[in-house]
């Protein structure tokens, strides 16, 4: 493939996208109105075939034309591993200031890019027979096709300004999507709390961002400063690792401090504690995009950022523990949250909110010792690209529930759904058994290669007590994930049949236009994990990726297979005793343990803990900086305001239309500038 | 040489201006004969003498293309990059604005017209080409009598009456100013040509020689202070763009800036002795001087549009202010360390002209020949009427405040960079009055684009339907979104024009 259709497959990923937007967003209210799903399907289709090529064609091709000829004196490979650049244009360049936009594209990349557009394609098309009756239809797909495009543009950034540009915007398209249904009080608030959440985390972004860009280095006894980073690249900041190295002896606490900052980033987008706030509220949003935003795409950047940035947190062990210390808090505290939910979506909110826990465990566990980067690395990679698949499903399969059940989804008011909505009912049993870790599904794979590698890190050395500590959060959170999951299954599909009054008389099953998206991605959830996983192509193909080092060897763990199969069955078997076999257990415990109940379903009280640390207070100052605004500085602006008013006068009797006076006030100008250039000489 | 062939040479240098002038002829012979002695004329012969003038500044932008550009001798005319440069601005702007004067002028007056604006877009070009004192001094006057003509015409009520002869008895008044500033010039040099004098000044280079030439030029920049509405030149403008057509008042707000700015770097230079821009940067008294004219031309400006009621009032005092912008750039000069405050100067002007010219052409196009939008209240509601040209109106508003996506971001921000990184504290109190003022200006502006989504219409308007201004306006607010994400070409053109040793 020549160069130049290289360049055209990686601008069409996000070109596609933006395209749709713009013309849905013109053409939508007035032409299509009920049509507009189909620029946005189309798009999708595109960009999802690019990025398959990109995957499986350039990407390889590109390598293949890297790789020495053997017999030759082997060439060092590119530091950068095998990538693509698609240069765009140079936006700006005056002076010494340069503003360029290109995409660059390697492993990490065509990986995120594959799922992104795959799993947004299956949820616009689910969106359109979930949406059919809605008024805002044209606007949705707009805010979809505009979501795709800033999240594809993120992922294919070559350097961290477009990143964080892309990040805002992927951002601004959540705020938009939470709040859809915007004439609904609890939507707006939903959509301002995780518009104002996400920023705390964008300000750490940036500040990490101007910390490497104001990162000096002192060349050894002499006394010139320069900057190791040339640009803001991600080839110049992260490909050379020796130079990093050299930049954390010199220089110890810049590389941490940096990393905490991009960890703060990660921590707004992807929900960590105690940033995570701000995820179940945001279910708010239509159901499809829950599934799209809020579960397969948008909350894994946080993930993307420090899987990307590999090379500066290994040298950074502290930074890394924090993160899988972080990653550990929230994924138990959500775990335990969901065990008392009652709301279908809510249930769901909180388990990725936990799954994006157990990335961060991973991702953190290179602190244990540099051999385990790689393989930290891809099992967090690994299990978001099958989450995102499960955990579509489940949303949508949630969806399709809220559909029938007229908008209901407190798992309170219906039960027994299995019969009516067959369909609706085996997809959701495949996406939560996925989930749990049942054997052989997709969410098995990933999360077993999780426990295994924090199963070697709590034998590392130097800090294998605090790895081992984590690593008994995450079997007791595996438990518990099997648990609530299926809880809210047998809660749902199980027990007597009862409907809500607002299905009508007879719930109906989901149209094929969302029969299909839920029948295509729960085979996903079934498959792609044993396809890729257990063979170790997932693996190969991200270790690619700048920063990482292919490993050699391949090994299952057996062992941690067969604990984590016992755990998943485990967890499933007591949500059967519970809610299936005996119904009073449940009842009975939260009576007896009523503190701890409390607290769980109270979300442990954090939105009142924040309201009450930060929220409150900030009110206070807010209504103090409000009457020091009105009576103090209003007060000033207004004297000052006033000056021009009153030297207006002057200005204004000359104004007054007569034009002797006119050409008097020039002859004074004119004999002004005369008289200053007399007395300069 | 014979004399008939340096004419020769000379014409060849001056094509796209002869294309110009020959089409004023032709429309000002013909034009009478198709009217009656009453004045009355055909319905929709406006129409052919709005394509007749397209088609002459289509060839002339042709001519332009193909021209050559060589080095200054001792010949009238000197076709640099310059030269090059402000033909450009001036035969785009020249389209803008014929589509713009198209609706706007009756049929029985639309020769003479169309033939004024022709003839000022000449007068344009040859400011910039001259070699001369007198040339340039005539360029000016070509561009000034046109003008007189022009605001008369378009519409005759007394406001309108007034309007003018305040114009015409300022503008006199000011050319004086520049007239005698350049005999003192010529009573330096003993010559006229431009080259010359150039010569003359690097030989001998005399303090106080230059002390005199600094009086003149000071003299100058007074007198064409009046064309770029600095203040304290600026007092027509307000009442003089209350009275005439928005058609005029676009021509008003952006063609003398155009000719005054093209006199001063032509002029400024060679007075310090100078033969191109490289390095060039005003001082003593007339950077002071400058440096005054600009700070207050920001600050009169902005403060006085922000108590304006009437629409046409406020762009006026607009107007002004964006005049002090671009003097920040004429003072910083063209120092080849950081950004070439010349360089942003063209930069903005060009932006500038698209952005003004582009809002006329929307006011215009939102009201009719006999009732134009004349107040705020006018503008209030017009999303909701008129929401197409409200959305273009809010783009060239948005874009003449100087926020993103516009490129009046850009313009102001390369302004900005150039005042600032000049590094002295003259630069940074620039840049800073600069930051400040457009702070002031995005008031006046929001305000106006407030009103239009924001306010219920208290008054219905008629609209006449004005294609001609409807797609000017439609050029001016996709030129301005597209010179954001583009900007390389316009900037590469404005560094080139200067490129001239």
């Amino acid at each position: 493939m020549t160069e130049e259709l290289q360049q055209i497959v990686l601008w069409l990923i996000p070109a596609a996208p933006l395209l749709a937007a713009i013309i849905t967003a013109l053409l939508g209210p007035k032409l299509l109105r009920y049509k507009s799903h189909l620029p946005c399907w189309s798009a999708l289709a595109v960009s999802f075939v690019c990025s398959l090529i990109l995957l499986l064609k350039i990407l390889p091709s590109v390598e293949q034309a890297a790789t020495p000829v053997k017999g030759e004196v082997a060439i060092a490979q590119s530091a950068a591993g095998p990538q693509v650049m698609a240069s765009g244009f140079e936006w700006f360049s005056v002076g010494s200031l340069h503003a360029d936009i290109e995409l660059r594209a390697d492993s990490i990349t065509a990986i995120m890019l594959t799922m992104v557009t795959g799993v947004s394609l299956l949820v616009a098309v689910f969106g359109s027979g979930y949406m059919s009756h809605d008024p805002g239809y044209p606007r949705f797909f707009a805010a979809v096709s505009l979501f795709v495009f800033s999240m594809c543009m993120l992922v294919l950034s070559g350097s961290f300004i477009l990143l964080f540009v892309f990040w805002e915007a992927v951002g601004l398209c959540s705020y938009l999507l939470i709040g859809f249904w915007f004439q609904k009080p609890s939507a707006a608030a939903a959509a301002k709390k995780a518009f104002v959440v996400n920023r705390i985390g964008d300000f750490g972004l940036i500040m990490g961002i101007f910390l490497i860009w104001t990162t000096t280095f002192q060349i050894p006894g002499s006394d010139v400063l320069f900057r190791p980073f040339q640009s803001l690249n991600f080839v110049d900041v992260l490909g050379n690792t020796e130079l990093i190295k050299v930049v954390a002896l010199q220089n110890p606490g810049r590389i941490p401090l940096i990393c905490f900052c991009l960890f703060l980033g990660a921590m707004g987008k992807s929900a960590q504690f105690p940033l995570q706030v701000w995820l179940p509220d945001a279910m708010e949003g239509p159901t499809p995009v829950s599934a799209l935003i809020h579960a397969a795409t948008m909350v894994t950047a946080g993930v993307y950022l420090v899987a990307r940035c590999t090379p500066l947190f290994v040298m950074a062990p502290y930074a890394q523990m924090a993160v899988s210390g972080i990653g550990a808090a929230t994924a138990a505290i959500a775990a335990l949250t969901a065990l008392t939910q009652t709301d279908l979506k809510r249930v769901l909110a909180y388990s990725t909110v936990s799954q994006l826990g157990f990335m961060f465990m991973a991702l953190g566990c290179g602190a244990a010792g540099a051999e385990l980067v790689t393989p930290a690395v891809t099992a967090g990679m690994f299990h978001l690209f099958t989450h995102a698949f499960f955990k579509a499903l489940l949303f949508l399969a949630a969806g399709s529930v809220m559909h029938a059940m007229g908008d209901v989804i407190d798992m309170r008011r219906f039960s027994g759904l299995k019969h009516a909505l067959p369909i609706t009912h085996w997809t959701f049993l495949v996406g939560a058994a996925a989930l749990a870790g049942v054997p052989l599904l997709a969410g098995f794979w990933s999360k077993d290669d999780i426990l295994a590698v924090l199963k070697e890190a709590s034998h590392s050395q130097e800090h294998g007590l605090y790895f081992g500590v984590i690593r008994a959060i995450a079997i007791g959170t595996a438990f518990l994930t099997a648990f609530y999951t299926f809880r809210a299954y047998f809660m749902t599909f199980w027990g007597p049949e009862r409907y809500p009054e607002e299905a009508g008389h007879h719930p109906h099953e989901a149209t094929p236009i969302m029969a299909w998206p839920l029948r295509t991605l729960a085979v996903c959830a079934a498959g792609i994990g044993l396809i890729v996983g257990p063979t170790h192509l997932f693996g190969d193909y991200l270790q690619k990726t700048m920063g990482l080092t292919p490993e050699l060897e391949h090994h299952l763990h057996w062992s941690v297979m067969f604990m984590s199969s016992v755990i998943a069955l485990a967890g499933i078997g007591f949500a059967w005793m519970f809610y299936v076999a005996s119904p009073a257990i449940p009842a009975s415990i939260a009576r007896a343990m009523r503190p701890l109940y409390l607290i769980s379903q109270g979300k442990f009280f954090l939105d009142e803990i924040f309201t009450g640390m930060i929220v409150l207070p900030l009110r206070g100052i807010a209504i103090l900086a409000t009457l020091v605004d009105k009576y103090l500085i209003d007060g000033i602006v207004d004297t000052v305001g006033k000056v021009p008013k009153s030297l207006s006068i002057i200005p204004r009797q000359l104004h007054g239309g007569v034009v002797s006076s006119y050409a008097g006030v020039m002859w004074v100008g004119v004999v002004a500038a005369v008289v200053l250039v007399l007395t300069m000489f | 040489m014979p004399p008939y062939q340096a004419i020769n040479q000379a014409a060849g240098l001056i094509i796209p201006e002869i294309i110009l002038l020959a089409t004023v002829c032709v429309m000002f012979l013909a034009g009478p004969f198709l009217v009656s002695e009453t004045g009355k004329a055909p319905v929709g012969l406006r129409h052919r003498w709005g394509i007749l003038s397209l088609l002459a500044l289509g060839a002339a932008m042709f001519a332009w293309t193909k021209a050559p550009i060589l080095e200054a001798g001792a010949g009238p005319f000197r076709p640099d990059e310059f030269v090059w440069f402000v033909r450009g601005v001036s035969l785009v702007g020249g389209m803008l604005l014929t589509l713009l004067l198209w609706d706007q002028i009756d049929d029985g007056h639309a020769a003479e017209a169309h033939a004024c604006l022709l003839a000022i877009l000449a007068g344009v070009n040859f400011v910039a080409l001259s070699n001369d004192l007198v040339g340039i001094f005539l360029g000016l006057e070509l561009v000034s009598i046109p003008t007189y003509i022009l605001l008369f015409l378009a519409r005759r009520d007394w406001m309108s009456n007034e309007a003018t002869i305040k114009y015409f008895l300022l503008s006199i008044f000011s050319s004086a100013f520049v007239l005698y500033g350049l005999s003192w010039v010529f009573g330096i040099a003993g010559t006229t040509n431009l080259t010359a004098i150039t010569q003359k000044i690097s030989a001998a280079s005399v303090t106080t020689d230059l002390g005199m030439f600094q009086l003149a030029m000071v003299l100058i920049i007074a007198g064409l202070s009046f064309r770029l509405t600095a203040v304290p030149f600026h007092f027509y403008a307000p009442d003089v763009f209350q009275g005439v057509t928005p058609s005029s008042a676009a021509m008003l707000s952006f063609v003398p800036k155009v000719v005054g700015f093209t006199a001063l770097l032509r002029l400024l230079p060679v007075c310090f002795g100078e033969a191109g821009f490289t390095d060039w940067m005003p001082v003593g008294a007339v950077r002071v001087v400058l440096m005054v004219l600009a700070i207050l031309t920001m600050f009169v400006g902005n403060l006085l549009a922000l108590r304006q009621t009437s629409l046409m009032r406020l762009l006026a005092y607009s107007s002004i202010a964006h005049a002090g912008y671009m003097l920040v750039g004429l003072t910083v000069g063209n120092s080849s360390a950081g950004t070439s405050g010349v360089a942003s100067l063209l930069f903005y002007l060009s932006m500038y002209g698209i952005m003004t010219i582009g809002l006329f052409a929307l006011i215009s196009a939102a009201g009719t020949f006999a009732r134009p939008l004349r107040s705020l209240s006018d503008l209030s509601g017009l999303s909701r009427s008129q929401p197409a040209i409200a959305l273009m109106m809010a783009v060239c508003l948005i874009g003449l405040s100087g926020l993103p996506p516009t490129g009046g971001f850009l313009a102001k921000l390369n302004l900005f960079l150039a005042a600032w990184s000049e590094g002295t504290a003259d630069g940074r109190i620039l840049a800073i009055t600069l930051a400040v003022n457009a702070v002031i200006a995005a008031t006046y502006y929001l305000r106006l684009i407030s009103a239009m989504y924001f306010e219920q219409s208290t008054v219905v308007l008629e609209t006449a339907r004005q294609p001609a201004a409807w797609i000017a306006g439609c050029l001016c607010a996709v030129a301005t979104l597209a010179l954001f994400l583009m900007p390389q070409p316009l900037w590469n053109a404005a560094v080139h024009a200067l490129s001239h040793q």
